[in-house]
């Protein structure tokens, strides 16, 4: 029927190497969701802070990061800073694309989670003595993550999916860049990139499944 | 009347089996394209004038096979990775592309005789300190992902034990990633390590020493059950040396001297 | 600030890149979004067993990386079928139903914004199924999805870089051509970058326009 061969056993043998890449692919996606969430909540303050200065640099970082491919980003990170005599190797230089591309999203979503919160509660806090910091950090920002963790949630699986763009960056010990080396030995391309397609599709429903899971434990009413 | 439909019959069955023969190349001739892949980031092999058109060594010989068949050359720009994809998916004819004829290649597409044969050079960022091939060991370096040449400077890194190697998708970004000094040093043809640094456009890189590898033959490619086309492929390779095509080639693109030597002593084929 | 060997025919070069990655997404939103449409009314009038089939194809093609998914399809549609297609045709059929993923889920979450009561009244009011669909859901449903539908035709617009492995020259390929040429990486990367900020920019901010003035507080 097909004018093709399938040898999904000569693939099938590459499945170890190919599930270490998996566990590196995951250990950026949760790197760079930490330390994005981190710098969002950050951006989030400069935007709330009122000084312009601040502002204007994170509605650049959000606008730049919103509005230009997540392959541009992490090219831009690699060949991009080079130019400047920086250099980030293929693993840093992927974290800070994508971390970047996160932090930039995140602080979208919590813009928009901050809507819901009504300003009163801050007042509120304030006039308990606290200060504007501890008002956020103690009552906004549980508010805050809570209302955007699906956004999260999807983010985090954004974060998996764009680690496959670290080849162009010269990394392959990613799944991407492992599968990528190993086709460029044997040729399996169907077979290979089917069995990494899966794996990736195992990973982000783990991933929904256990947002799942944390969101029932956290946030019952 | 029998008689006339038998052989009716007879006639109908031969041109259907005749047609059901056509092979690739009667394809490529009825035609009138022939579909090469090329690589064009792979000076002097395949590259881009100032208008972005594909000019190269690789572009020329697409060229004269097309001319040699009465047909017109279609270059089709084709990353390293993806030649052989290209060609499984019927997107090119033929390569065309600089592809070392590795056996393990060879389980998958036909290879013709070599029609080129590579040396490799060692090229190292000015400021490292390089003067042999060994000073490699513990660096960091790079080559293009899914070349001869990558393969070995993988298995050396790994036969080192330290430094380390990263494939890069275009030969160019390898180059920039080695004239920004991402890279300490890199592998790649002698004739595509003149041209870069020859070019000036890649400052600060200077050719260190020859890599101590098997010349890298390199062939045309197409289908693997393709036998015609092969044949066709490997007297096309042979009359090209013949008739002294391939000495004009190698003095265009690549400069003066011997071009490789394209036979290997002691053995057929 | 910049000594550049960049001419006006490489800035043409760019612009044709433009055009492709416009092309490409143009084609991909508009066949995504009809797509997108059937796949959510469908879904949310079959419930979600029936459906459970075309949720599941959805919900792979928004859990594989799409280059993974590129990549597959150039794969199985030449390798193993043989099919003489163009890397512009697949990458086309590969971000049609990618978009229609998504479409789908803001299709259904339109649909679920509106009022089940005023539906009933529509029907109550002697309304078939259609006209209910036609006068009532769908009116009311483009208020709440069409922010984030702009929101996903500029994704896919920007997702359209990867089409590159299927040999598409849009604009990210096309800057990769001019750096291997003319060794010029962080200009040209600000001028990619500029083109699709300049594209994705302003339909960003018209969306936000459109959710501030249309959200019922």
């Amino acid at each position: 029927m097909f004018g093709y061969t399938f040898q999904w056993k000569q693939a099938l043998s590459k499945l170890p190497q190919m599930l270490d890449g998996a566990l590196v692919t995951m250990e950026i996606a949760l790197l760079s969701m930490a330390i994005g969430i981190a710098l969002a909540v950050l951006l989030t303050l400069f935007r709330l802070s009122g000084n312009r200065a601040l502002n204007g640099f994170a509605v650049t970082w959000v606008e730049i990061a919103r509005n230009t491919p997540a392959l541009f980003q992490i090219y831009m990170a690699h060949f991009g800073v080079a130019s400047f005599g920086i250099h980030f190797s293929p693993f840093t230089s992927l974290l800070i694309g994508i971390t970047f591309n996160n932090a930039g999203y995140l602080a979208e979503n919590f813009r928009g989670a901050l809507k819901a919160i009504p300003e009163t509660q801050t007042r509120a806090g304030r006039s308990l003595g606290m200060t504007p910091l501890q008002a956020f950090g103690y009552i906004v920002m549980p508010q805050m993550l809570r209302i955007a963790f699906l956004p999260m949630t999807n983010q985090m699986v954004w974060a998996i999916l764009m680690t496959s763009l670290g080849v162009t960056v010269g990394l392959n010990v990613d799944l991407y860049g492992v599968t990528q080396d190993l086709n460029a030995l044997t040729f399996r391309t169907f077979e290979l990139f089917a069995i990494a397609g899966v794996i990736f599709y195992l990973i982000t429903k783990v991933i929904q499944l256990g947002a799942r899971l944390v969101a029932a434990r956290l946030f019952r009413y | 009347m029998k008689l006339g439909l038998t052989l009716g019959g007879i006639a109908a069955a031969a041109v259907l089996a005749t047609a059901a023969q056509a092979d690739k190349l009667d394809d490529i001739i009825a035609s009138g394209t022939l579909r090469c892949a090329v690589t064009l980031d792979f000076p002097p092999m395949g590259m881009r004038d100032a208008s972005n058109n594909p000019i190269g060594f690789d572009v020329d010989y697409c060229n004269d096979l097309a001319a040699a068949l009465g047909v017109t050359a279609e270059i089709v720009d084709t990353p390293f990775p993806e030649r052989i994809p290209a060609l499984m998916s019927g997107r090119v004819d033929v390569g065309v592309a600089s592809t070392s004829d590795t056996l393990e290649r060879a389980k998958t597409v036909g290879f013709s005789i070599p029609y080129y044969a590579f040396e490799n050079a060692v090229v190292a960022n000015d400021k490292v300190e390089m003067t042999d091939w060994e000073g490699m060991k513990g660096k960091t370096v790079g080559a293009t992902a899914g070349t001869y040449e990558a393969i070995w400077l993988e298995g050396q890194v790994k036969a080192w034990g330290e430094g380390e190697f990263r494939p890069y998708q275009t030969q160019a970004d390898v180059f920039l990633a080695l004239s920004q000094g991402q890279l300490d040093a890199t592998v790649s043809t002698v004739e595509v390590a003149e041209a870069n640094v020859k070019s000036g456009n890649f400052p600060g890189i200077r050719i260190v020493d020859k890599a101590p590898m098997v010349p890298d033959y390199v062939a045309l490619f197409a289908m693997r059950n393709e036998y015609g086309l092969i044949n066709y492929l490997d007297l096309f390779v042979n009359q090209q040396v013949r008739t002294g095509r391939y000495a004009e080639l190698y003095k265009k693109w690549i400069g003066d001297g011997e071009p490789a030597d394209l036979s290997i002593p002691g053995v057929y084929r | 600030m910049f000594d550049t060997a960049l001419s006006a025919a490489d800035l043409w070069f760019l612009t044709k890149g433009a055009g492709m990655t416009i092309l490409v997404t143009a084609v991909s939103v508009v066949f995504g979004t009809v797509l997108g449409i059937i796949f959510g009314v469908f879904r949310y009038q079959l419930g979600p067993i029936w459906a459970a089939p075309v949720t599941f194809v959805l919900d792979v093609s928004r859990s594989i990386p799409l280059l993974i998914q590129l990549v597959l399809a150039n794969a199985f549609l030449g390798t193993v079928l043989r099919l003489q297609m163009t890397g512009f045709t697949v990458a086309c059929m590969v971000l049609t139903l990618y978009t229609a993923a998504y479409c789908a889920e803001i299709v259904r979450g339109g649909i679920d914004a509106v009022p089940l009561n005023t539906r009933r009244a529509a029907r109550s009011l002697g309304m078939s199924w259609g006209q209910d669909m036609r006068y009532i859901v769908m009116p009311l449903a483009t208020r709440v999805a069409l922010p984030s539908w702009i929101g996903l035709a500029l994704g896919v617009m920007k997702d359209s870089a990867l089409v590159y492995v299927v040999q598409v020259v849009e604009l990210m390929k096309s800057t990769q051509i001019l750096i291997t040429r003319l060794q010029e990486p962080l200009f040209l990367l600000c001028i990619c970058g500029l083109f699709y900020f300049v594209i994705s920019f302003p339909l960003a901010r018209f969306g936000g326009y459109l959710e501030k003035r249309w959200s019922n507080d």
